[in-house]
């Protein structure tokens, strides 16, 4: 079996160590016997239309902004999704891929629209801390964690379901219209997050789910350190 | 003439400081600060009065160029030089160095990045060196743009001269509304952050090896340029230098050069079970670069903490490439050494996990170096001072 990870603009969405999102998949895919090829996609280049995953992470507003017109401009994210590719998506990368965002100067923009959340502009506190929400999905050991830092709040349109709902931080900061305290987006093979830390470095049970979503189900495969980690900071943050 | 109220101030915090020390809660310096702007909260503005002051700030390498500075100052006037010490940068800090003694005119102080606007209003410095931006602290600081911004709304005038290293896209905007701007070009070197203008948010165009804009930044031309193949702490070296000579030193030529070639980094040797740790500091992803660089026994431990100063975030452990420490013994430790132990098992460098400093040595046996986060290093410092807790604000 083999597997395309695409991660797109390092330069700009790239702040919080994003790049060990994809290291991750790479290495867990590996361990089950998938050849992994990662792609790099730099401003300005194509956007492949034929990858499995794309990985977009977070940045600061101006460049949130530079890199949204560019992928509205070049199209090939929208087309890969269109065609059933997998998003995994940190921050202002997960604003990005929603209906409406502000831009740099406050401005409320377009966003590319691959799922249905508005984030707003508000001059409340900035969200910074450790988040701690449980997943949507039934799993053995449901509890996640990440560090979230943003300023925008994320709406959930109607019938969008979160990735997991907070049981400590704030998350999307505002309850969407049927859910409570919401964290994150995940419809069909799309997830968005505000969790960096990074999230599947810290949460091994996610990037297994993102990688499902491209490749079906997954071998058994019981990584020590990624397992040590994901505890020490569930026991550490949540008791 | 010093005020009444100045002069109570200053007792009132050598007493406390004096008691700090004495209790073997720590080395004074900032408990004596608190204390004197407690007592006459004006006490800066009027410590400063008639004083030649530079402040040197920026994200890596404040401490250690801040005392470079100051022993390069005082060897070129023949003058005694007040400093900071122990990397205290905040107000209290200042304070302190400021009271202790009065009547020296020179005086070079560690700002952090953040005080530095209240810290130009209160001083009235002469000269402020700005030696680098890059990400760093990302929760207490938020983005690397924020500061540029905090800066460029406070440099404005020309009552001060600023010494920049103009290949750094975020000081060259910093500096782009200040009267007097000393520039310093080491050649040009692609910043890890600046994949867009700090000015106008347009892509920098990098395909040179320096920056370029549409927006005309980084157009203006550098006064001073030096050698590209510079390291962090010889570069700051050079941006000392510069300074030292706008105050009124004299450095010739070849003892500048001498200066620049044994420029001084932040190491410290701590003894640990009877065994010598030399022991680098690094805090973000651009000092974990330059201390992995400079690794050269066989063991190396790295303890990673993420307490206040060290930026409660570790996700940037995943933007540092460690494959100089591929064929090494590698233990990890510290408050986060799964994070660290996890993200080097992932990039296929065999690690071991100790509880603490002291069992991380006994893994390691002898030939051993370390590199240590802020809180890290301050914990060895005040284990080998026998003092309770490290003071001090942020390096």
């Amino acid at each position: 079996m083999s597997l395309t990870i695409v991660r797109l603009y390092h330069d700009l969405l790239g702040t919080y160590g994003d790049q060990g999102n994809a290291e991750v998949l790479v290495h867990r895919a590996q361990a089950r016997g998938i050849d992994v090829e990662l792609v790099e996609v730099t401003p300005h280049e194509p956007v492949p239309t034929s990858g499995d995953i794309y990985l977009l992470g977070g940045g600061e507003d101006g460049p949130q902004t530079v890199a949204l017109e560019m992928l509205r401009t070049d199209g090939g994210l929208t087309a890969a999704v269109n065609s059933g590719a997998s998003v995994f998506a940190v921050c202002a990368g997960f604003q990005l891929i929603g209906t409406r965002l502000p831009n740099s100067q406050g401005r409320t923009i377009d966003g590319l629209g691959l799922v249905d959340v508005e984030t707003i502009y508000t001059d409340e506190p900035r969200c910074v801390g450790e988040l701690v929400i449980r997943y949507s999905q039934t799993i053995t050991q449901p509890i996640m964690t990440g560090f979230e830092n943003h300023q925008g709040r994320s709406v959930l349109g109607a019938g969008v379901t979160p990735l997991g709902h907070v049981l400590s931080g704030i998350g999307n900061g505002r309850d969407g219209v049927d859910c409570v305290r919401p964290e994150g987006v995940h419809v069909a093979k799309v997830f968005g997050t505000y969790m960096h830390g990074p999230a599947l470095v810290r949460n091994p049970a996610l990037a297994d789910a993102v990688l499902e979503g491209a490749c079906g189900p997954l071998a058994e495969y019981v990584d020590e350190f990624a397992e040590a980690l994901a505890a020490e900071r569930r026991t550490t943050l949540w008791p | 003439m010093k005020s009444a109220r100045l002069a109570v101030a200053t007792f009132a915090g050598n007493c406390a400081g004096w008691a700090s020390q004495v209790a073997g809660r720590g080395r004074g310096e900032t408990i004596r600060g608190r204390v004197l702007l407690a007592v006459d909260p004006s006490a800066l503005s009027k410590l400063a009065a008639n004083r030649d002051i530079v402040l040197v700030s920026g994200t890596n390498g404040k401490t250690t160029t801040t005392a470079n500075l100051a022993k390069i100052l005082a060897d070129g006037t023949d003058e005694s030089v007040s400093t900071s010490e122990f990397g205290a940068n905040m107000t209290a800090g200042i304070a302190s160095v400021l009271m202790q003694q009065p009547a020296h005119r020179l005086v070079v102080l560690e700002c952090d990045e953040l005080y530095l606007p209240a810290m130009y209003d209160a001083l009235k410095p002469k000269v402020i060196v700005l030696l680098n931006l890059s990400r760093d602290q990302l929760h207490r600081t938020g983005e690397v743009r924020k500061i540029a911004n905090l800066w460029q709304n406070t440099f404005t005038g020309d009552d001060v001269t600023l010494v920049i290293d103009r290949d750094d896209p975020f000081l060259e905007f910093a500096a782009n509304q200040a009267g007097h701007v000393l520039r310093v070009s080491f050649g040009g070197r692609r910043h890890p952050d600046a994949a867009t203008c700090p000015q106008c948010a347009n892509l920098l165009d990098w395909t040179t090896g320096d920056y370029a804009c549409n927006c005309g930044l980084g157009s203006t031309l550098a006064q001073v340029r030096a050698d590209h193949r510079l390291n962090g702490p010889a570069r700051n070296t050079v941006l000392a230098i510069e300074a030292a000579r706008l105050m009124g030193a004299i450095v010739p030529v070849e003892l500048a050069s001498d200066l620049t070639a044994q420029a001084p980094d932040r190491i410290a040797k701590y003894d640990v079970s009877g065994v010598s740790v030399p022991t680098r500091l690094a805090k973000n992803p651009e000092s974990w670069r330059g201390a992995l660089a400079g690794i050269t026994a066989s063991n190396v431990i790295l303890s990673v903490n993420a307490r206040g100063i060290d930026g409660l975030d570790t996700s940037w452990l995943w933007d540092v490439d460690y494959s100089p420490l591929k064929g090494k013994t590698v233990i990890c430790t510290g408050q986060r050494r799964l994070d660290a132990a996890y993200r080097l098992s992932v990039q296929g460098i065999a690690v071991e996990v100790a509880q603490d400093f002291a069992h991380a040595v006994e893994i390691a046996g002898s030939d051993v170096e370390a590199i240590a986060s802020y809180t890290a290093f301050q914990d060895l410092a005040a284990a080998q001072l026998g003092i309770k807790g490290a003071t001090g604000g942020r390096s």
